[in-house]
């Protein structure tokens, strides 16, 4: 028996905890019709949120693989329900390399964990890829077809190229102040009640 | 009548789909088939007898649609004006993607997609915890309802007006009950026979069909179409 | 001789297991030792914790591959080896039904429930088709395919568990609890299915805690007390065995009143209960709580703009219809009625969760509408974990009443055995345990009025006598106490009224 192997155990652990991140991101998403700098803030209100079972699912992480294919996971949702295929690449890429960090602490080590979860955080910026990337041909499509060059600078001031880079930033920050959060209350309440 | 498409063939659709939102429609043709191209899923939708949600989607983008075209100018300013500009502007922009993935959602059952990632040879890991996403959200609705009544009870609806204590009293309850379920439903997933060295069979017959050939070519049409104008014409 | 030909014989064989949980203080099994013959029928009984999972779990291979821990000895299924056993390797030989209907299922709609076992182990399709056809027709579950498994009660979620296990065509099957969620009914359909499995000559090993549906079905009955099995009887000593023996060894009874829930079902039928009768016991004012005006549908009926107020001529379309109804104030009423009556939606209705529901309640001349009937009431979920939300016993009945002194709650806490636990985690805590700290928050809100969901549908008979003792305490503290359940022994134990509901309306209310 190869104990590093996933088993279905591990299988079903990332499915579950995937499924509730994507219900957080959502819930958060919904928020967002409202104005388009909510959408920008999602970077600092899904780490945050999501950081209860994020450091939840971590302490069932034992072997290489289970964040990754939750990335992956998250990668095929996203694709699904439409939101396109573009964050694809830093949503994966975000995954391994969260799982590296964390297999370099035996996923055991909290610095490690805090460091993987704010890199894994990344993904959240794939939402605003469509935007980005195609920010030039849809603003001139939304010009063209009559919109208020106000509404235009509302939402593009928020989220370009230039400021994707601090929204990077600014997930990964939060990412490492979540993983802080999340710990706390992963001891306040689940170990306390001896479950994990 | 009820047209049955292959998983493939629907996820193919959401690819095009996806691809074709990020281009802007700069002439009446192209408009055209944009909007041919959204019709499309809702006509599918109907077909599946989901009439509901196709009249409220095709109601929503029409009024988006005409809204775009006749009522906003460059001159519209004002809160009430950028918020309608912005909503129509989200519809008219994202509203293919949002029905296609709707339709897919609605009418994918999860064994069809299960098969269909395995015909794709995606590892089997991915589609078993796949598939326990796709169970496990009803579940979260399910449990989540049960934890709002009890908060109603207890009138903790708004954790005493602090947004931390608010987020807390609903997520604690749910994390217990998941990794509860979790637990359990890993027991009866393996004493049945998951995750065995065997490669797993499935009952559901996946074969292309003619309604898939035509599907597929349209939306090639579609995105020929799109890239042609984009990066040929100017 | 003698000896090697039964080894041959036994299908199960169990030798010298010792076995402790990974974090456990104690072992769960101390040197079990157990054989079973190809072909029989074991019923394993005896008090929660006592083992009667740990004993199912070795058989299943859950232990040690699944549940870790520390364990000794030789467990040998159909010639194999447990531990050397991979459980995929076990699934077409060893089959479980579980004790949750909602956490067992792995697909979402019926059909794919039903093929989940035989497609795991790379059955031919064609094959896999045969058997399903041929189980659906065996256990009578036509009407149930092609469904959502989340729409389907938890008596007909279990038949497609049990279908589910069946369509792997194992030698033996386990049943763990399999009674715990269902009703009546339910359990006479889960019964037939025994029966039927047992008629195929496969080895069923059922762990139960309700005995009188299974008594006249097993071969032996094993009673395991503290990780061991302390007593064997046959069938027959077993059924013989007297009432007080049965008390002795807390074991729920071998007899139900089953008249409780058949009573009305036959002789009434919908016609005649129209109207709800004139019940009340000619009840004072003041000696009675009296609900007025409750009718609720699930189903609304919309105007274009508002929502339409139910009335009783909404007749049969309403899933709640009662007019006036007196209940006698603090005493313990159970409420019972076939599954699908309007139970629940008669309790959700009484504590105010569903807000459509325009009804009175009238205490002490009192009257409480609308949200007021949230702060008079108080329920307990059949799933208490629901309803736990802080990281201490005692925080969690603070959070109820802000204005609460230390003092009052540690009073309550005291009253209900809680005191020593009020620094724990509500979750750390058993079942029985989450239910009272449950209740001492309620206690806390000042509540009046308490609903009792299903409290002891998985319980073993002495932790549903406590229950019945609290119920009977509350109700003597002046509280008016409404239990819905299906188990009679409750209802004997600590019941001073029922009432019965049929589609959603009171029909009787009678002295137990």
């Amino acid at each position: 028996m190869n104990d590093k192997k996933l088993k279905v155990k591990d299988f079903i652990t990332v499915g579950i905890f995937t499924a509730i991140l994507f219900v957080v991101e959502f819930a958060c998403g919904m928020l967002g019709f409202f104005h388009p700098y909510i959408v920008a803030s999602y970077v600092i209100m899904i780490p945050l949120v999501g950081c209860i079972p994020m450091m939840l699912f971590y302490t069932k992480v034992e072997k290489f693989g289970m964040i990754t294919i939750m990335s992956v996971l998250m990668a095929i949702i996203m694709f699904v329900t439409g939101m396109g295929y573009l964050g694809a690449p830093l949503i994966i890429g975000a995954g391994v390399l969260a799982d590296l960090i964390a297999m370099s602490g035996k996923y055991k080590s909290f610095k490690k964990t805090v460091l993987s979860n704010g890199v894994f955080s990344l993904w959240i910026c794939a939402n605003y890829f469509p935007v980005v990337i195609t920010a030039k041909s849809y603003r001139e499509g939304l010009l063209e077809s009559g919109y208020s060059q106000e509404y235009c600078d509302n939402l593009f001031r928020a989220i370009n190229f230039k400021t994707i880079g601090v929204l990077l930033i600014l997930c990964f920050v939060f990412g490492c102040v979540g993983a802080f959060l999340g710990k706390a209350v992963v001891k306040k309440h689940f170990e306390k009640a001896g479950i994990v | 009548m009820k047209i049955k498409l292959d998983p493939r063939t629907k996820l193919y659709m959401i690819f095009i789909v996806s691809a074709v939102v990020m281009m802007s429609a700069t002439t009446p043709f192209l408009w055209a088939v944009r909007i041919l191209m959204t019709v499309i899923p809702i006509i599918l939708l109907m077909c599946n007898k989901r009439y509901a949600s196709a009249i409220r989607f095709l109601f929503l983008y029409a009024v988006a649609l005409v809204l775009t075209f006749t009522c906003i100018t460059e001159d519209s300013k004002g809160i009430f004006m950028a918020f309608l500009v912005g909503y129509c502007a989200i519809i008219v922009q994202f509203a293919p993607a949002m029905i296609t993935a709707w339709y897919v959602v609605k009418t994918t059952k999860i064994d069809e997609f299960v098969s269909s990632m395995q015909k794709m040879h995606v590892p089997d890991g991915i589609t078993i915890s796949l598939a326990v996403v796709m169970r496990f959200f009803p579940t979260i609705k399910e449990e989540y309802a049960a934890i709002s009544d009890a908060m109603k009870m207890r009138g903790i609806r708004f954790g005493g007006g602090n947004a931390v204590k608010m987020m807390e009293f609903r997520m604690i309850p749910l994390l217990f009950s998941c990794v509860n379920i979790g637990d359990e439903l890993s027991a009866a997933a393996v004493t049945r026979g998951l995750g065995g060295k065997v490669k797993r069979s499935s009952i559901v017959d996946l074969k292309f069909k003619v309604q898939d050939y035509l599907l597929i070519i349209a939306f090639t049409a579609v995105l020929a179409v799109f890239i042609y104008n984009k990066y040929f014409m100017k | 001789m003698d000896n090697t030909l039964t080894n041959n014989d036994n299908i199960i064989s169990i030798n010298k297991v010792c076995q402790q949980y990974k974090g456990a203080e104690s072992e769960s099994l101390k040197k079990v030792s157990l054989n079973i013959k190809k072909g029989e029928t074991l019923l394993l009984c005896g008090a929660s914790g006592s083992g009667k999972t740990s004993l199912i779990r070795l058989i299943n291979g859950l232990v040690p591959h699944y549940y870790k821990g520390e364990m000794t000895g030789e467990v040998t299924v159909a010639g194999k080896d447990i531990s050397k056993t991979e459980l995929y390797d076990l699934a077409g030989i060893v089959g479980t039904v579980f004790q949750n209907p909602r956490s067992q299922f792995f697909s979402v709609d019926t059909d794919g429930e039903i093929v989940f076992g035989p497609e795991n182990i790379g059955l031919e399709p064609s094959e896999i088709k045969k058997r399903k056809e041929d189980i659906v027709q065996k256990m009578n579950i036509e009407n149930l395919l092609e469904r959502s498994l989340f729409d389907l009660s938890g008596g007909e979620k279990q038949r497609i568990a049990c279908a589910s296990v069946a369509a792997l065509l194992p030698e033996i099957i386990l049943l763990d609890e399999p009674s715990s969620n269902l009703d009546i009914d339910a359990i006479e359909n889960l019964r037939d299915i025994i029966i039927g499995w047992k008629n195929e000559g496969k080895t069923i090993i059922i762990s139960e805690h309700r005995l009188w549906y299974v008594k006249d079905l097993v071969d032996r009955v094993l009673y395991v007390k503290n990780g061991h099995i302390s007593h064997e009887w046959t069938k027959e000593e077993f059924n013989n065995l007297p009432k007080e023996e049965i008390e002795y060894y807390k074991l729920r009874p071998l007899n139900i009143r089953t008249d409780y829930f058949h009573l009305l079902s036959e002789d009434k039928n919908s016609d005649s209960i129209d109207n709800n009768a004139n019940i009340g016991l000619g009840l004072e004012d003041k000696d009675s709580v009296i609900l007025r005006d409750f009718y609720f549908s699930y189903t609304n009926k919309t105007y274009v703009f508002f929502k339409k107020k139910f009335k009783e001529s909404d007749g049969s379309f309403l899933q709640l219809n009662i007019p006036e109804l007196r209940l006698p104030k603090g005493k313990v009423i159970g409420v019972i009625g076939h599954n699908g009556t309007g139970k629940s939606t008669f309790l959700r209705c009484l504590c105010g969760l569903e807000s459509n529901c325009k009804g009175t309640i009238e205490i002490d001349g009192k009257e409480y509408k609308g949200s007021q009937r949230i702060n008079l009431s108080y329920m307990v979920m059949q799933d208490v974990n629901h309803q736990l939300f802080t990281d201490s016993v005692k925080a969690e009945v603070m959070l109820s009443n802000k204005d609460l002194s230390e003092e009052i709650c540690l009073d309550i806490l005291n009253s209900l055995g809680l005191l020593d636990y009020k620094d724990q985690h509500p979750m750390a805590l058993s079942g029985g345990q989450k239910q009272r700290v449950a209740i001492a928050s309620a206690m806390a809100a000042g509540a009046n009025l308490l609903l009792f969901d299903e409290p002891t549908s998985g319980l073993d008979y002495s932790h549903m006598e406590k229950v019945g003792e609290l119920l009977k305490e509350l109700a003597s503290m002046g509280k008016t106490v409404l239990v819905s359940t299906h188990d009679s022994e409750l209802i004997e134990t600590c019941c001073d009224h029922t009432l019965f509901i049929e589609k959603g309306r009171a029909v009787s209310l009678e002295k137990v």
